[in-house]
């Protein structure tokens, strides 16, 4: 059964505020969500007043400047601060993105900054992905072809073929689709969501796979992809400005043609 | 074991997009309009059972109440039929493209209420 609302141990409270201690003129608020797994507390907002004329242009420039100078308890992932691994995806201002290429003054008025939507938190801005990581291990993201291994000759691909592959081979599966799609809130555990979708378009897509038909009809699921409804909130997060909705609406197609 | 870890917050933080709005207001107007053919059946049947029948109806749908519920009628009828379109497109594979789906949504809706005063109209003119 959908369930709106939070469960009660999930309710957010408000928390603490932490003042400037800079005399900075520009100040900016920043709203954290907060959880500490050690204090069995319900989750908090806390907020955090950033002196902006000192700190980077990006989101992460603000989390690094709180954490380094305010709060160093303060959680979350990061790791190559360029928009390529992924680690930093996040809820910014409403939307999911990642922290290290969102620029804050894109945004007007306070920041706002929660966990990827719809997860079990495992601390403050840290979700836990491991059933979108199972989901992605069951679509069997890596190439099968009939070879024994002996034969072993080189797979080719003409550029036509591989042009096929591109706005799909790019995704870096930071969850910031999944994690925005309210089906996938609902169903997740049964709905693949968008981004393991999108890779499983990616593998039915490639000219060098040999297992096309078994892998369409895998996916070929009322729960797995039928869950979806085109509500496109995935396109309108993709911070790699990929589209899902297009990667699942061709496997709806591919099926029905089939 | 269960994970007694909190649900982080979904509905309560993030941003309606047009996208979504449009999809969740074809979800609520598919099922009104359901209710409405229902409606709309008993109403026919209704009628067939004579001119007193007729009148009560009549009365219904001439107060401000009834005059309010045809027309928003006439508007889920059209949004849905509108934005049914932009599935069907979807389905034949076209109209992914973020900008163009936001168009198509803004067309939809737009064209919903032009249709409502058609439905109007016509319905004022011809009888």
């Amino acid at each position: 059964m959908v369930q709106f609302n939070l469960p009660q141990n999930s309710k957010i409270e408000v928390g603490k505020y932490f003042k400037d201690k800079t005399n900075s003129k520009n100040l900016r608020k920043v709203n954290i969500y907060r959880w500490d797994p050690s204090t069995g507390k319900n989750p908090r907002v806390d907020t955090f007043e950033v002196d902006m004329d000192n700190c980077g242009p990006k989101v992460l420039d603000i989390l690094f400047k709180i954490k380094n100078e305010i709060d160093p308890s303060l959680t979350f992932r990061r790791s190559c601060a360029h928009g390529v691994c992924g680690s930093c995806a996040m809820n910014i201002d409403g939307v999911n993105g990642l922290a290290c290429i969102k620029s804050h003054t894109d945004i007007k008025g306070d920041l706002n900054i929660y966990p990827l939507p719809h997860l079990k938190v495992v601390k403050d801005l840290i979700g836990d992905l491991t059933t979108l990581y199972k989901q992605y291990e069951s679509i069997q993201p890596w190439l099968k072809v009939d070879q024994t291994g002996q034969e072993k000759t080189e797979l080719k691909q003409s550029q036509k073929e591989r042009e096929k592959l591109d706005g799909y081979y790019e995704c870096i599966l930071c969850a910031c689709c999944s994690t925005s799609c309210p089906s996938y809130w609902w169903n997740g555990d049964k709905y693949l969501g968008p981004a393991v979708l999108l890779q499983a378009y990616r593998w039915i897509n490639d000219s060098r796979d040999g297992d096309k038909k078994e892998r369409l009809k895998k996916v070929a699921d009322e729960l797995k992809l039928y869950r979806c409804h085109t509500i496109m909130n995935c396109t309108n997060s993709c911070p790699k400005g990929l589209n899902p909705a297009k990667a699942i609406g061709s496997i709806k197609k591919m099926l029905a043609t089939s | 074991m269960e994970n007694k870890n909190p649900l982080s917050p979904h509905l309560q933080i993030y941003k309606w997009q047009i996208s979504s709005l449009l999809s969740i207001t074809h979800r609520i107007v598919g099922v009104v309009n359901f209710f409405s053919i229902i409606l709309i059946c008993i109403w026919t049947v209704f009628i067939i059972f004579g001119q007193n029948n007729y009148q009560i109806i009549y009365n219904i749908f001439n107060s401000t109440f009834g005059k309010f519920l045809i027309i928003s009628l006439c508007w889920t009828f059209s949004f849905h039929i509108l934005n049914e379109l932009r599935h069907l497109i979807w389905d034949a594979g076209y109209g992914f493209d973020l900008k163009v789906a936001k168009i198509t949504g803004i067309v939809a809706l737009a064209g919903s209420f032009v249709l409502t005063i058609l439905f109007y109209l016509l319905g004022r003119s011809f009888f």
